[in-house]
C-alpha cells in the first residue's frame, strides 16, 4: 500500500482559460488539499514543456495520480495518458477537469467562473483517487475491409486498399456502381466530363482483384468490433451472405432536396421549372429545349433552393454555386443569343479555379442577380399573354435595393444536398452518430475528420456532408490510409473500461443480461451468476446503473468514483477521504 | 412596381462609351469615397447597378449622374478597376440622348459621322452665307482709330437677328429637353411629392449653383473646380454678350482697355483658354483618371470650342491693326466655327451639361425637400 | 444577495458532453451554476447518483443524453428514461419539488440548445429557493 501522491495542473490556455478564470488562484486553494503533492499552473500544459512538467514530477516527486484542468476530455485526455504512460505511470491513473468548454468560454462572470473551475478540479481530484490502474487489451484485426456506398467516394477508398493487396467488400445498393457522379455530364471547375472520369474508375473497381463488388445488395445486419465486424448481406434474389471484416468505410452518399415544398418556385405545378439535376439531364442528352420543343429565350437559374435558408436547410450545399456557373457556361455556348439570369443569394467560389471559373462566366453577358437569403424569397409565376416569357420571376434585387421582375422561359432550380432518409438505419448498424442535419459526425471536426466515434468506422464522402468530387475523393483515400495503417500494425487495442461482475455479490437476477444492447452479459447456469464477455462490452455501463446489489464495477466509472465525484463537487471544506490506496 | 430586368441596356450604353462592367462587384467603396453623394442620391454604385442591371426607368428618373463632377476618386479607389468616374461620364451621355426628343443627340454621340457632317453642312451654310450671299462689298475704310470697320460687310442688326434666331432655336431645344427631364425625373417619381412653393424658394440655388459651381469645391481635387469655373464663367459671358448684348459689345468704336465691354471680354477669353488649355493638355497626358478616357465629343468640343476662341481673338488683333482681310476671313471662319459648335453642342451634346446639371441640382433639391409618399424599398 | 443554485449535470459522453463542448466552442453564454460530471451513457446514471447529489445539498440535477433512438448504445437513454420517471415519484415523496431533477436530450451538434436548457433550469431552480434536503438538514442540527 503506497501513499496516493496527487499532481495538479491548471492550464492557462493562452488567455483562452485564464482571461476568465484565475488559474493561479485555482491551483494556490487546490494546493492546500492533502494527498496533492504539488498543484502549478502552465500556459500550455498540452505542450511539449507542459507534458515534461508532469512527465518529471512523476519521476521526481513519485506521484500517482494526475489531474489535469484544461480543456475538454475530448481533444486532450489521449495526449495526457500518454504522458503518464511514459513516466511510467498507468495512463488510467489520470482524471481531467474541463475548465475551458465548460467554463472559460462559456461564462462571463471571472468569480463564479474561479469559483466553479475549483468545484470541478476538487471533484476531478476526488474521483482520481479511486482510480485503478487498467491495462489495455488488443485484439487481432481481420485485414478485409467492408465498403458501403459504391459512388466516387467509396471506389476511392475500396481502390486504395485493395492497391495494397488487402481485401474489400464493395457494397451498393442500386443496380450500377457510379453514385451521384454518374448522373453528372461536365464537372466544374475545368468543364471536364465526368463520365469519362467516372467510366475510369468504374473500370478499375471492377477489374481489381481484391475487390468484391455486390451491387443490388443491402445490409441487414452489422455486428462486432474493430478488428472483428461481421455483417450480413442480401444481394437481389440470391441467398444471404455472411461477411467477416475488421474496418467499415461508409460512404453511403447524399440525396437532393425536393423543391416542391418551397410554394414560391411553384416546381411541378409549371411545366418548365427543373430541378439542377434534371437539367444536368438535359444537358446530356444535348438538348436544351422548353416542354414545347422551342429552345429557351430567357433561361433564369436560382441559386441555394432548400439551402442557407432556416425554413429548409440552415448549411450551404457547397457544390451548387459553381454547377450553376457551369451550367451558365454551357447555356451560353449552346444558346449564344439567349439572356441568362444568375439569380443568387452569395456566390461561393472557393477552391482552386473556382474563382476563376466566375471571373470568366461574368464576362460572358450573363445578368447577375442578388436576392437577400433572409428577406422573402423569389416569386415565380406565369408570365401574361404580352410579356414576351413564359415565366416571370420578382425579387429585391439586393445590390440594387429594387423590386425586379426577370423574365424567363426555363427556370432552373440548383436544389440543396441532404443527407438520405436510409441514413439513421445506416448509424444505428455500425453505431455512429448524426448531426442535427442528419450527416454523419466525425471523431473531431478539425484533428480527425474522418474517423467516427465507433473504432473501425470511417467516414467518407458527401455522407458526412456535402462535398465535391475532389475533397471526397481526398477523404477517402485518407480513410484507406488510416485503414491501411491498423491493418499493418495487425492488432488493435479494444475498450479497456469495460464492465465486470463480482462473483460473490452476484444474486443473479439476470437484470443486466436484460439491459445490456450488446448482448455481452451471459449467465453461468452452474454458478448462478452473470458473466461480461469483455470484448463485446463497449462499456457503456448501463448494466452498472441496474444491477440491485451493485455487483457490477463500470471500470474507470465505478459507483465509487462517481459518488465521491458528487461530494467533490458539493463539500468544499471537507478532505479527501482516502489516504491510502 | 417591379421594373423589369433588361440584358440588351448594357449594350445599348456601351455605344456611349465603353466600360469594364462585369468588373463591379459591388463593395461600395465608390460611394463611400464620394464626398458629393448623400442619402437619397446615392452614386456611383446604384447608377452603375441600374446599368448593369438594364432598369431603365431607374436610370432615366435618376439625377445622380448628373450631381457628379467626376472628380476620379471613385475611380482611384475601385479595387476592381471597373472605372465608375467613366461610367458616370458615359451615363450623363445616355441620359442627355434620353432627354432629347429630336433623336440627334444619340445620333451624334453614337455615331462619329453623323457629327462631323452635320458640323461641315453647317460650317458649309455660315461661309456660303456670311462670304458669298453677302450682298455687301468689302470696306477697305479704316474708322479714326484706325481700327476695320466690322459692321459695314456684317451689318450688327442682321447678324444680332441671326444670333437670335440661333438662340431661340437652341434655348427651345434645350427647355424642351429640360421639361422632359424633369418630367422624367420629379413628376413620374411617385414616391415624393413637390409643392409649388418648393419651386419657388429652391429656384434660387438654381442660380447660385450655375454661377459658383460650389458642389464641384467639394471634391478633393480644388484645381478642377477652379479651371472648371473659368471655363463656365467665360464661356457664359461671351455667350451673354455676343447674343444678348451683340449691339454693346461688338460696335465701331474700339473701347479702352478699361471700359467694361473690354474687360469683360478679355476676362471670358482668358477663362475659356485657361479651361481650355488645363482640359485638354490633361486629356492628352491622360492626366489623372478624369481625363483618362475621352470620348470623340470631348475631344470635338475641346476643339472647337479652341478654335472659336482663338479666331475670335484673331479677329480682334486684325480688326484693331486695321487689317481689312485678314478680319473679314478670320471672321467668317470664327461663324463658321462658332455656329456648329453652339447649335450641335449645346442642346444635343457635351454643352447640354451646362443646363442639365444645374437643373438637376434644383430637382434633386426639389425632391429633398418634398413629402415622401410612401416608403421606398431603397436599402 | 441573489440566492445562486449548484446544479448538478450527467451528461453522457457522446452526445451531451459534446453539446455542452459546442456550446464552449461557439462561446455561447450561459448561467454559471451548473457542475457537469461525465458518464459513457446517460443509461450509467445510476439513481443513486441523483439521490446522492441531492442529499449533498445541490438544488437541482440534470441528466442529458442522446436523442431517442440516437444513442451511442442504442438504447441507453430509453433507460435513463425509465428510471427519470420513477425517480421524479420518488423525490417527490421525499420532499424535494420535481422541478428540481430533469432529463432532456441534447445532441452533439445543440450546443445552443444545451445552454437554453441550462440556463431554463437555473431560472426556475432559482425561484423555487434552496432545496428542501438543505432547509430540513438545517432545521435539524
Amino acid at each position: 500500500m503506497e501513499e496516493v501522491k496527487i499532481g495538479v495542473y491548471v492550464c492557462w490556455c493562452g488567455t483562452n482559460i485564464a482571461k476568465m478564470v484565475d488559474v493561479e488562484e485555482v491551483a494556490k486553494e487546490i494546493g492546500k488539499y492533502p494527498n496533492v503533492v504539488i498543484a502549478r499552473d502552465y500556459k500550455y500544459m498540452c505542450s511539449d514543456p507542459g507534458q515534461e512538467l508532469i512527465i518529471n514530477d512523476i519521476k521526481k516527486l513519485g506521484l500517482n495520480r494526475v489531474v489535469v484542468s484544461a480543456c475538454s476530455p475530448r481533444i486532450h485526455e489521449l495526449t495526457f495518458r500518454k504522458a503518464l504512460e511514459k513516466a511510467g505511470l498507468n495512463p488510467y491513473l489520470f482524471e481531467m477537469a474541463n475548465i475551458r468548454e465548460q467554463d472559460s468560454w462559456v461564462h462571463t462572470d471571472r468569480v463564479e467562473a474561479t469559483r466553479k473551475a475549483k468545484d470541478l478540479v476538487r471533484a476531478a481530484l476526488h474521483k482520481v483517487l479511486f482510480h485503478e490502474p487498467l491495462s489495455e487489451r488488443t485484439v487481432e484485426i481481420n485485414p478485409a475491409t467492408l465498403v458501403i456506398g459504391g459512388g466516387i467516394a467509396g471506389m476511392s477508398a475500396a481502390l486504395e486498399i485493395a492497391g495494397a493487396g488487402k481485401k474489400v467488400y464493395l457494397v451498393e445498393k442500386m443496380e450500377s456502381l457510379g453514385g451521384m457522379m454518374a448522373r453528372l455530364d461536365l464537372t466544374f471547375p475545368g468543364l471536364e466530363s465526368a463520365r469519362d472520369n467516372l467510366q475510369l474508375t468504374v473500370a478499375r473497381v471492377m477489374k481489381d482483384p481484391n475487390i468484391e463488388v455486390y451491387t443490388n445488395t443491402v445490409i441487414r445486419d452489422i455486428f462486432g468490433y474493430v478488428g472483428n465486424f461481421e455483417c450480413i448481406i442480401s444481394p437481389n434474389f440470391k441467398e444471404d451472405i455472411s461477411l467477416q471484416f475488421g474496418n467499415v468505410v461508409v460512404a453511403t452518399g447524399l440525396k437532393t432536396f425536393d423543391p416542391s415544398v418551397i410554394p414560391e418556385y411553384k416546381y411541378g405545378q409549371l411545366p418548365d421549372i427543373y430541378t439542377s439535376h434534371e437539367f444536368e439531364g438535359m444537358l446530356t442528352s444535348g438538348r436544351i429545349v422548353r416542354k414545347d420543343g422551342r429552345p429557351p429565350e430567357n433561361v433564369a437559374i436560382i441559386h441555394c433552393v432548400g439551402s442557407r435558408n432556416r425554413n429548409y436547410h440552415e448549411y450551404c450545399s457547397r457544390v451548387c454555386c459553381m454547377t450553376a456557373l457551369k451550367y451558365a457556361n454551357q447555356l451560353r455556348s449552346a444558346l449564344p443569343e439567349a439572356n441568362i439570369f444568375e439569380i443568387y443569394a452569395d456566390m461561393r467560389a472557393m477552391g482552386k479555379g473556382c474563382e476563376e471559373l466566375y471571373s470568366l462566366s461574368s464576362r460572358r453577358k450573363i445578368m447577375f442577380l442578388m436576392f437577400d437569403q433572409q428577406g422573402p424569397l423569389p416569386v415565380i409565376r406565369k408570365a401574361g399573354s404580352r410579356d414576351k416569357c413564359d415565366y416571370l420571376i420578382t425579387l429585391q434585387e439586393k445590390l440594387s435595393g429594387q423590386d425586379i421582375e426577370v423574365p424567363a422561359d426555363m427556370v432552373i432550380l440548383m436544389v440543396g444536398t441532404e443527407a438520405r432518409e436510409d441514413a439513421k438505419e445506416v448509424a444505428h448498424q455500425v453505431g455512429i452518430s448524426m448531426c442535427g442535419n442528419a450527416f454523419f459526425i466525425e471523431k473531431h471536426p478539425k484533428l480527425d475528420p474522418v474517423a467516427t466515434t465507433t473504432n473501425g468506422v470511417y467516414i467518407v464522402g458527401s455522407c458526412q456532408g456535402p462535398k465535391d468530387i475532389p475533397d471526397s475523393i481526398s477523404q477517402a483515400r485518407a480513410a484507406a490510409a488510416r485503414i491501411l495503417g491498423t491493418i499493418a500494425q495487425g492488432s488493435v487495442t479494444v475498450e479497456v473500461t469495460t464492465a465486470n461482475v463480482n462473483e460473490e455479490l452476484c444474486c443473479g437476477c439476470q437484470t443486466c443480461i436484460k439491459v445490456c444492447p450488446y448482448t455481452a452479459i451471459s449467465f453461468k447456469e452452474e454458478e448462478k451468476v452473470s458473466f461480461v464477455n469483455e470484448i463485446l462490452c463497449k462499456g457503456c455501463g448501463t448494466c452498472g446503473s441496474a444491477c440491485p446489489t451493485g455487483a457490477i464495477t463500470c471500470r474507470h466509472f465505478t459507483d465509487r468514483q462517481l459518488i465521491n465525484q458528487i461530494e467533490g463537487l458539493m463539500r468544499m471544506d471537507v478532505e479527501p477521504e482516502l489516504k491510502e490506496v | 412596381m417591379s421594373q423589369r430586368v433588361d440584358q440588351s441596356l448594357v449594350r445599348e450604353v456601351e455605344k456611349f462609351g465603353k466600360g469594364s462592367w462585369n468588373e463591379c462587384f459591388h463593395c461600395g467603396n465608390c460611394t463611400a469615397i464620394c464626398p458629393l453623394t448623400e442619402e437619397g442620391f446615392l452614386f456611383p454604385r446604384k447608377s452603375y447597378r441600374a446599368m448593369q442591371m438594364g432598369l431603365k426607368q431607374t436610370l432615366a428618373s435618376g439625377l445622380e449622374p448628373w450631381l457628379c463632377y467626376y472628380c476620379g476618386d471613385c475611380s482611384t479607389s475601385c479595387p476592381r478597376d471597373a472605372n465608375p468616374g467613366e461610367t458616370m461620364m458615359i451615363l450623363r451621355r445616355y441620359l442627355t440622348s434620353v432627354y432629347d426628343w429630336t433623336g440627334l443627340s444619340k445620333k451624334f454621340y453614337t455615331s462619329h459621322w453623323w457629327e462631323f457632317i452635320f458640323v461641315l453642312i453647317l460650317a458649309v451654310i455660315m461661309v456660303i452665307l456670311f462670304g458669298f450671299i453677302n450682298p455687301n462689298p468689302v470696306d477697305y475704310t479704316l474708322t479714326a482709330e484706325g481700327s476695320v470697320r466690322i459692321n459695314a460687310m456684317f451689318p450688327i442688326k442682321w447678324v444680332e437677328l441671326g444670333d437670335w434666331a440661333m438662340a431661340i432655336l437652341v434655348a427651345s431645344l434645350l427647355i424642351s429637353n429640360i421639361l422632359r427631364m424633369w418630367y422624367k425625373t420629379v413628376i413620374q417619381d411617385k414616391s415624393v411629392k413637390v409643392s409649388l412653393f418648393s419651386y419657388i424658394r429652391e429656384f434660387y440655388l438654381l442660380v447660385v449653383h450655375f454661377i459658383t459651381q460650389k458642389r464641384f469645391s467639394k471634391c478633393e481635387d480644388k484645381n478642377y473646380w477652379l479651371s472648371h469655373w473659368f471655363l463656365m464663367t467665360g464661356y457664359s459671358i461671351m455667350f451673354a454678350v455676343i447674343v444678348v448684348w451683340l449691339p454693346w459689345f461688338q460696335t465701331e468704336k474700339v473701347y479702352l482697355w478699361y471700359e467694361p465691354q473690354r474687360l469683360l471680354g478679355y476676362y471670358a477669353t482668358f477663362g475659356l483658354l485657361f479651361g481650355l488649355i488645363v482640359a485638354g493638355v490633361g486629356r492628352i497626358r491622360k492626366k489623372g483618371v478624369k481625363f483618362r478616357f475621352s470620348h470623340i465629343s470631348d475631344w470635338l468640343f475641346i476643339v472647337m470650342l479652341f478654335l472659336t476662341t482663338v479666331t475670335g481673338i484673331l479677329v480682334h488683333i486684325f480688326r484693331i491693326n486695321g487689317m481689312v482681310e485678314a478680319t473679314y476671313i478670320s471672321y467668317i471662319v470664327h461663324m463658321a466655327v462658332l455656329v456648329p459648335m453652339v447649335i450641335v453642342e449645346v442642346p444635343f451634346s457635351k454643352w447640354s451639361h451646362l443646363a442639365y446639371r444645374p437643373f438637376a441640382v434644383y430637382f434633386a433639391n426639389l425632391k429633398k425637400s418634398g413629402q415622401p409618399v410612401k416608403a421606398s424599398v431603397q436599402s | 444577495m441573489e440566492f445562486q443554485p449548484k446544479i448538478i449535470a450527467f451528461l453522457c459522453n457522446w452526445c451531451s458532453y459534446t453539446g455542452a463542448d459546442l456550446a464552449g466552442t461557439s462561446r455561447i453564454k450561459y448561467a454559471p451554476n451548473i457542475r457537469v460530471i461525465r458518464v459513457m451513457c446517460s443509461g450509467r446514471v445510476d439513481p443513486t447518483f441523483v439521490l446522492k447529489s441531492f442529499t449533498e445539498g445541490a438544488d437541482g440535477v440534470l441528466i442529458c443524453g442522446c436523442h431517442p433512438g440516437d444513442c451511442h448504445y442504442h438504447e441507453g437513454n430509453y433507460k435513463c428514461l425509465r428510471r427519470y420517471h420513477l425517480l421524479v415519484k420518488y423525490i417527490e415523496q421525499m420532499g424535494i419539488r420535481p422541478e428540481r431533477l430533469r432529463l432532456e436530450w441534447v445532441s452533439a451538434s445543440e450546443g445552443k440548445i444545451f445552454a437554453e436548457i441550462v440556463n431554463e433550469m437555473v431560472q426556475t431552480v432559482k425561484a423555487l429557493g434552496p432545496s428542501e434536503v438543505k432547509t430540513v438538514v438545517e432545521t435539524l442540527t
